[in-house]
């Protein structure tokens, strides 16, 4: 099995994330990973990362702004 | 993001298909829902391009005015939160090479350059306990503004709105391998920024035990590839 180092691991951990990559990259990948411990802090907080985004639901619409877009919607849907 | 994912948030994808029929069969009313459901995606992808309130506000509005105008264009091959982020996008950027200042971001596109991440600490096993759900959310919000747009864009596509790589790269209207190595530059340029917030503050004692660790990985990855030679 071809060995990976730092600068493949960071290419593909995207990839990896994502589920992708063939079995062998996957498997190169987490190998390299359990002996350096620089790669899985940056591994595991990308994940950790992403988590942390996903439960926060960044940006809601401020109310005036959504009031406003009915407000113009409403005089478009009653155009002839 | 698959169509049993998105019944599970709540989406039903055929309902938006039966709305949008009603609407061209004369039903205006039947566009308000189409607009509730999809409001705050299309205000995070033009706020994404943009990055004001402001201008995001204005680019929101004229997508849905120009998807309620052209909805007979809408070919349903696509889903119609795509087909409408499509339009988003194209108004978000519309309003941005107006600009005065408007510097055409393809040209800054250097993502081929590998990233190196610079923070190495381990996280606080559960940041919830230092920070409270709000101050959580300003960060998350706060590291997402300061990506530049074109990862900023990537990022809030693929990994806040969980549209799938082909898709988001046909948003976007660039490759899929281009939009790939924005997205992976994005994480990390994420993960760097909410680092300065959620790093474990490293005691004297695990610096000197991780230096050791590192010298003793370098020291055997020498040793691997000397022995492969």
């Amino acid at each position: 099995m071809k060995t990976m180092d730092c600068k493949d691991v960071l290419a593909n951990l995207s990839c990896y994330i994502d589920g992708e990559g063939s079995a062998e990259l996957r498997t190169a990948l987490e190998e390299h990973i359990s002996r350096c411990r620089r790669c899985r802090v940056v591994f595991d907080t990308t994940g950790r990362m992403l988590k942390i985004v996903t439960d926060a639901e960044p940006f809601e619409v401020p109310l005036s702004v959504s009031a406003r877009l009915y407000a113009r919607l409403e005089k478009v849907l009653s155009e002839s | 993001m698959q169509k049993d994912e998105l019944a599970k948030k709540g989406v039903p994808v055929q309902d938006d298909l039966i709305l949008v029929d009603r609407v061209l069969a004369g039903d205006r009313r039947a566009f308000e829902p189409l607009v509730r459901r999809n409001e705050r995606r299309v205000f995070r992808v033009t706020l994404s391009i943009l990055g004001n309130i402001e201008d995001a506000e204005e680019a929101m509005q004229d997508t849905f005015v120009k998807a309620f105008r052209h909805l007979d264009q809408f070919r349903k091959e696509a889903r119609f939160s795509t087909w409408l982020t499509r339009i988003a996008v194209n108004e978000a950027v519309q309003k941005r090479n107006t600009r005065k200042n408007f510097v055409p971001l393809a040209d800054v596109d250097n993502s081929e350059e590998q990233f190196t991440p610079k923070r190495r600490e381990s996280w606080r096993s559960n940041p919830e306990q230092v920070y409270g759900k709000q101050e959580i959310h300003r960060f998350v919000e706060e590291a997402i503004q300061s990506l530049p747009e074109i990862y900023r864009a990537a990022f809030v596509l693929r990994d806040v709105e969980e549209l799938s790589a082909e898709e988001a790269a046909a948003v976007l209207a660039i490759s899929v391998p281009a939009l790939k190595s924005r997205l992976l530059r994005a994480r990390l340029m994420m993960r760097e920024a909410l680092s300065e917030k959620f790093e474990e503050p490293p005691t004297l004692k695990t610096k000197i035990v991780h230096t050791a660790l590192d010298v003793g990985t370098a020291v055997a990855m020498r040793l691997m590839r000397a022995a492969g030679r």
